[in-house]
């Protein structure tokens, strides 16, 4: 095999799982014809691929707007050209611990909003749920069809340094980054031809179909063609391009909250012939805003009246309203004990262990060891107010626990875990970053569905560990292999 | 259809329609000020499209090519420039995606970082104007072309056609509105060939011109030409034909009461063209004329905007 010098110059991060090394600095079976690929391709050729990269999501208008003055600044998410790689036996893993985490994450929703059985039988305690801002008084008793509550699941995973998947967070309201799993394939199409069927690795665009099909089934009406639209919040919404994304592949109306008006409990879309009921609802707007007369009364993204037409079972609406009281992350640490209260199984996918700071003992043992804990608010997200305990300076941590002390319920503290790490193309050879993994989970009368693949984030800053793009996180191809 | 996507395409198809109108007399006019000995005057221009009616800001612009051009390309303040106008069919185009094709709004999306590149602003300020407006043109060719083999036909399309006629037909009244009234100022300008020429040029205009009227530039000539010439498709009776032809297309998609308000509309001023001659227009006065034509293209937007796109 000759090996270019980009390729030879890599060093992998010590005490990290390294996706692509093994630990006798071999390089991994499933990553050998990707190496050999690029090993004979020349620098120039794979800077070049990158180029094309940028020009492809730019021209596709795969962007997002960053305002300075009145000039709107057009930019991409940054891509790395190479793939990370996810062998079937890891896979077959991940997705039967998603599937399990899945089921009883619905059978906790649906419990918690009705008959309470989890609170009455002492496994998760009332005050952590009474108190999660997501849990949603308005659900209580609201019948949902076919007991669904999570429609559309985002679970984050990331491996620690003997490689181990932990479940870092359950995003169950408004996953977003699809699109993205999506475009990210179409562009390695291009970049490297005849690569994607030599290796093996298996397709990803079922995802709309598949949406589709389970949106069709949760119609009120028993109708041949029941209306389905996305609701976005509007063009400038960061993730529009994947509403648009998603409402063109799947064929379906893309609404904002102003295309939509309730009447007589029902849900109507105003087109140029008039009104059209409105059966299901994919929306990509948040709990708060949903309903003026409801939750947020100044918001403009939502429906006056929508939760009445959604209670009355006039309109279903996906994912279901008050999902945050599942995905809270002082609920989370419950999890384990959900899956053996439920199912009486052991969880498949392990947890990160969790420190509740309202808990006047783990806030102790959390403060003397702030400097090896990632700390985060409950209802956070975006990797926005988050206190990294090995990089934080002790003024930082100073302010950050004051912070703690005036409302502990709305933190929690992990170890710090190191993520696993898969090289990136750099400034001409491979560097190995830290990475997650995001697959897409959708859950109809069926059953449970994960196509095959998912969202890799990449934190592209040296020795970081927020994959967040908002915080200077890319994103990847994910492979996963037959 | 949703009200708010009609209403989308509607405008995505006007602005782009306009950058082409506004993008082709730029270019004539700037090839005309190269080939005038007298001063060259861009007051016409600057009337028709900036949107600028008031004499003090038109002189505070200044007469020179280069920052004419710049302010109609490339200035932010101005409402009306190229980029504006893109930026804006660019948005009306975001928040369609689903609905218009893939390949329509990746060569919107070109456009938009074309005009936005620095190619077009170095061409424009030291380099040949020419090109730049002639690369900015391609982009919108580029528009047309991919709508008409890509964009699925029906109701879409049709608000999309509507919005693109209407917009060509006000612009040519404003045109030879505009062009006609220099003449009151100064009578010379009548028996100018070189005048209607680049008149004629700037509306792509000039080969049917001079394949129809074999005895030189006379002003009723472009007159009958521009308004009631129907095989010329920049003509008012062109454009007002084709808002009919469009619009009767939407009669299975539409309520009748609404449909009919418009129909009505629409068949009036169509009749109203297609009836009268270079003479009759003389007679009634050209400039009344123009106006009540212009005046009754607005009452259809309006109508159009009552009855399909308003949101309650």
């Amino acid at each position: 095999m000759q090996e270019s010098a980009y390729f030879t110059k890599y060093t992998p991060t010590p005490n990290t799982w390294d996706e692509m090394f093994g630990a006798d600095a071999q390089i991994r079976d499933h990553y050998q014809k990707v190496i050999q690929y690029l090993g004979a391709e020349s620098i120039e050729e794979l800077n070049k691929k990158e180029d094309l990269a940028k020009r492809l999501f730019m021209s596709q208008g795969i962007t997002f707007t960053v305002y300075s003055g009145d000039e709107g600044i057009e930019k991409i998410f940054p891509f790395d050209i190479i793939p990370r790689i996810i062998t079937g036996d890891e896979w077959a893993f991940v997705e039967k611990g998603i599937k399990q985490r899945l089921e009883v994450l619905n059978l906790f929703l649906k419990d918690v909003y009705s008959n309470q059985f989890i609170i009455k039988d002492g496994i998760v305690p009332a005050d952590i749920i009474y108190s999660c801002p997501h849990f949603l008084r308005e659900m209580y008793n609201v019948k949902v069809p076919y007991d669904i509550y999570v429609h559309v699941a985002g679970i984050d995973l990331i491996r620690d340094y003997d490689g181990t998947f932990y479940v870092l967070e359950d995003n169950l309201r408004t996953p977003s980054g699809v699109s993205y799993m999506l475009e990210n394939r179409e562009i390695t199409k291009r970049l490297f031809p005849d690569l994607l069927p030599q290796c093996g690795v298996r397709s990803v665009t079922e995802y709309p179909n598949i949406l589709y099909k389970n949106l069709l089934s949760l119609s009120p009406r028993q109708i041949p063609n029941p209306t389905i639209v996305l609701l976005s919040p509007g063009i400038y919404n960061s993730a529009y391009f994947e509403h648009t994304t998603l409402a063109r592949l799947m064929g379906v109306e893309l609404v904002e909250g102003r295309d939509l008006v309730v009447d007589n409990h029902k849900v109507f879309m105003k087109t140029t012939t008039g009104l059209q009921q409105v059966d299901v609802i994919y929306r990509r707007v948040d709990d708060e805003f949903l309903d003026p007369l409801v939750f947020n009364p100044s918001s403009v993204l939502g429906v006056a009246g929508i939760m009445g037409a959604y209670r009355k079972g006039n309109v279903a609406i996906v994912n279901a309203i008050g999902n945050g009281v599942a995905d809270d992350k002082a609920i989370y640490s419950y999890v384990p004990e959900m899956i053996k209260y439920y199912l009486n199984e052991e969880p498949i996918l392990k947890n990160v262990p969790t420190y509740q700071l309202g808990n006047p003992e783990e806030a102790e043992y959390v403060f003397g060891n702030l400097n090896k804990m990632v700390v985060k608010r409950t209802n956070g997200s975006g990797g926005y107010g988050m206190l990294m305990g090995h990089a934080a300076t002790q003024q930082e941590m100073d302010e950050y626990k004051a912070e703690i002390i005036k409302n502990p319920r709305d933190f929690i503290a992990q170890p710090t875990i190191s993520l696993s790490a898969a090289p990136c193309y750099m400034q001409g050879k491979l560097t190995p970053r830290r990475i997650d993994l995001r697959p897409y989970a959708l859950v109809g009368p069926d059953g449970i569905e994960i196509v095959p693949g998912g969202l890799t984030r990449v934190a592209l800053r040296e020795g970081s560990l927020v994959v967040n793009s908002s915080q200077g996180g890319g994103s990847k191809d994910t492979w996963v292999l037959i | 259809m949703l009200s708010r996507v009609a209403s989308s395409l509607y405008w995505m198809s006007r602005y782009i329609e306009r950058s082409d109108g506004l993008l082709r007399m730029l270019k004539i006019n700037y090839a005309s000020s190269q080939d005038t000995i007298q001063t060259f005057t861009w007051e016409p221009v600057i009337r028709i499209f900036a949107g600028l009616r008031n004499a003090d800001e038109i002189a505070a612009l200044g007469n020179d090519s280069r920052s004419v051009l710049k302010y109609m390309v490339l200035d932010r303040e101005n409402p009306n420039s190229i980029l504006n106008i893109i930026t804006l069919a660019r948005e009306n185009a975001r928040g369609v995606q689903e609905l218009i094709s893939k390949d329509l709004w990746q060569s919107l999306n070109e456009y938009y970082h074309t005009v936005r590149g620095q190619n077009i602003a170095f061409l424009l300020e030291k380099d040949d104007p020419i090109t730049a407006m002639d690369i900015l043109i391609k982009q919108g060719m580029l528009y047309y072309g991919t709508l008409e083999i890509t964009m699925e036909r029906g109701e879409g399309r049709g608000f999309i056609n509507i919005g693109k006629f209407l917009e060509r037909g006000i612009q040519s009244v404003d045109i030879l509105d505009t062009k006609f009234g220099s003449i009151d100022d100064n009578p010379n300008l009548l028996t100018d060939t070189s005048y209607w020429k680049h008149l004629l040029l700037s509306l792509g205009g000039y080969e049917i011109y001079l394949k129809t009227y074999r005895q030189g530039f006379e002003a009723e000539n472009v007159l009958e030409q521009v308004v009631l010439n129907n095989d010329f498709p920049r003509s008012v009776l062109y454009s007002v034909n084709h808002i009919q032809r469009y619009f009767d297309k939407l009669k299975h998609e539409s309520n009748m009461p609404e449909f009919r308000d418009l129909s009505f509309l629409i068949g009036r001023l169509q009749s109203s063209i297609k009836y009268s001659s270079v003479k009759t227009i003389r007679q009634d006065g050209l400039h009344d004329y123009l106006t009540n034509i212009r005046s009754e293209l607005f009452k259809i937007g309006d109508a159009l905007n009552k009855h399909y796109f308003a949101y309650s």
